[in-house]
């Protein structure tokens, strides 16, 4: 419920605020949305699972959005930044669908 | 591999098995365990579910925007720019016809004042003709160089020890000149390379990786059309230091080479150039333009 709210409340603030992107956090902008959507996909079937925990999901969630940027950063700085965001984007994307899995088990019992 | 039953897997299979079988962070677990049978909210749970999700949201809305606002800018630049060319080719067509009309009007009005016969006369057709100002056509020979076909993978030194080139053009401007060299020495009297005449002021140049003939870029495979006596242009170049080079590099790099004489062989005019310091000293300026 509150978790709703304020997820509506985040996307009319940023409709509001329109932020500009910086140019230097451009390439980050993908990698960071990934993390995000893991974060949620994870929170939410903690949630199901009933061992959601309000300091994992934030700390996680942030964790996860620094260092896949810290790991992107890198390897511009190395040159192999596309292929790390590519393996930033294949790992969270299984943990997406994993977790999706768990949430429509849990939620359709099929 | 044969194994024995049942190994402890090494950690770097683990890894990949965690990856595909373990998609929950195992910080929900371990916090379940710590707190135990403890059901009571801590204080700043909602809080913290509430500013996770308003960061969440809001990061996805920003990419939701940034990514939007984005393409109708891109498409806006591409927009102007293809028209700003479009606007420049349009204008360059119009120059191009307006110099061809005005061509036409100035052998109009060249016709009318000029002598059509007479001494004059034959002595100006002769001077244009020199001069690369009409279409000429005759018997001659025509060369091609062409690029090999397959480019070769290491860089090769220009012919003459020059700037090493590129695989990708093996041929320059000195390749072109060279050939073009011999033909006037073989006793060619007019000259064009890929459509282009040669008239007393032109160049063969190089910009970058373009052949420009009198500044007008030229490609590969180059032809290049002499008209003169067919039968001894050809038997000269034949025999020429030149030919045999290209001969050679024919068979060493695989660049194309050929030349045939031809019974009749038409080359357009040139542009004009305007003469406008050069005069004649012993005779007075004839008339002023």
């Amino acid at each position: 419920m509150i978790a709703g709210i304020a997820l509506l409340a985040g996307i009319v603030l940023g409709l509001i605020l329109r932020p500009t992107v910086p140019t230097w956090l451009e390439p980050y902008l993908p990698i960071a949305v990934v993390a995000a959507l893991d974060a949620v996909f994870g929170g939410l079937r903690a949630r199901l699972d009933g061992i959601f925990d309000a300091k994992v999901f934030v700390v996680s969630f942030i964790s996860n959005v620094t260092v896949a940027a810290l790991i992107v950063f890198l390897g511009d700085k190395l040159g192999v930044g596309s292929e790390l965001s590519t393996a930033v984007v294949v790992v969270l994307g299984i943990r997406i669908f994993g977790n999706a899995a768990a949430i429509r088990r849990h939620l359709f019992r099929a | 591999m044969t194994a024995p039953p049942d190994p402890p897997r090494p950690d770097s299979v683990r890894l990949l098995v965690d990856l595909v079988n373990e998609h929950l962070d195992p910080g929900y677990a371990e916090a379940a365990a710590r707190r135990g049978s403890r059901t009571d909210p801590r204080w700043y749970d909602r809080l913290a579910v509430a500013v996770g999700c308003a960061l969440v949201g809001l990061l996805l809305v920003v990419a939701y925007i940034h990514t939007h606002r984005g393409a109708p800018q891109a498409e806006k630049v591409h927009d102007s720019l293809v028209e700003r060319v479009r606007g420049a080719q349009h204008a360059g067509d119009d120059l191009a016809a307006r110099v061809s009309a005005l061509q036409r009007e100035l052998s109009h009005a060249q016709a009318r004042v000029l002598p059509q016969s007479g001494d004059l006369a034959k002595e100006l057709d002769l001077a244009q003709l020199e001069a690369g100002l009409t279409a000429v056509s005759g018997p001659g020979v025509s060369v091609t160089l062409e690029e090999p076909s397959n480019a070769t993978a290491s860089p090769s030194a220009g012919p003459g020890g020059g700037t090493p080139v590129g695989p990708a053009n093996i041929l320059t401007d000195r390749d072109v000149r060279s050939v073009v060299n011999e033909l006037w020495q073989d006793g060619a009297e007019a000259i064009a390379v890929n459509g282009v005449r040669l008239t007393p002021t032109s160049a063969v140049r190089f910009a970058g990786e373009a052949v420009l003939v009198d500044f007008q870029p030229v490609t590969p495979p180059y032809h290049i059309d002499a008209i003169g006596n067919a039968d001894l242009l050809a038997t000269n170049f034949a025999q020429s230091p030149v030919a045999s080079r290209y001969q050679t590099l024919a068979g060493v790099v695989g660049i194309g080479f050929s030349f045939t004489d031809s019974s009749r062989l038409t080359l357009p005019a040139s542009t004009p150039v305007q003469v406008r310091y050069a005069t004649v000293p012993s005779r007075p300026k004839r008339h002023h333009r």
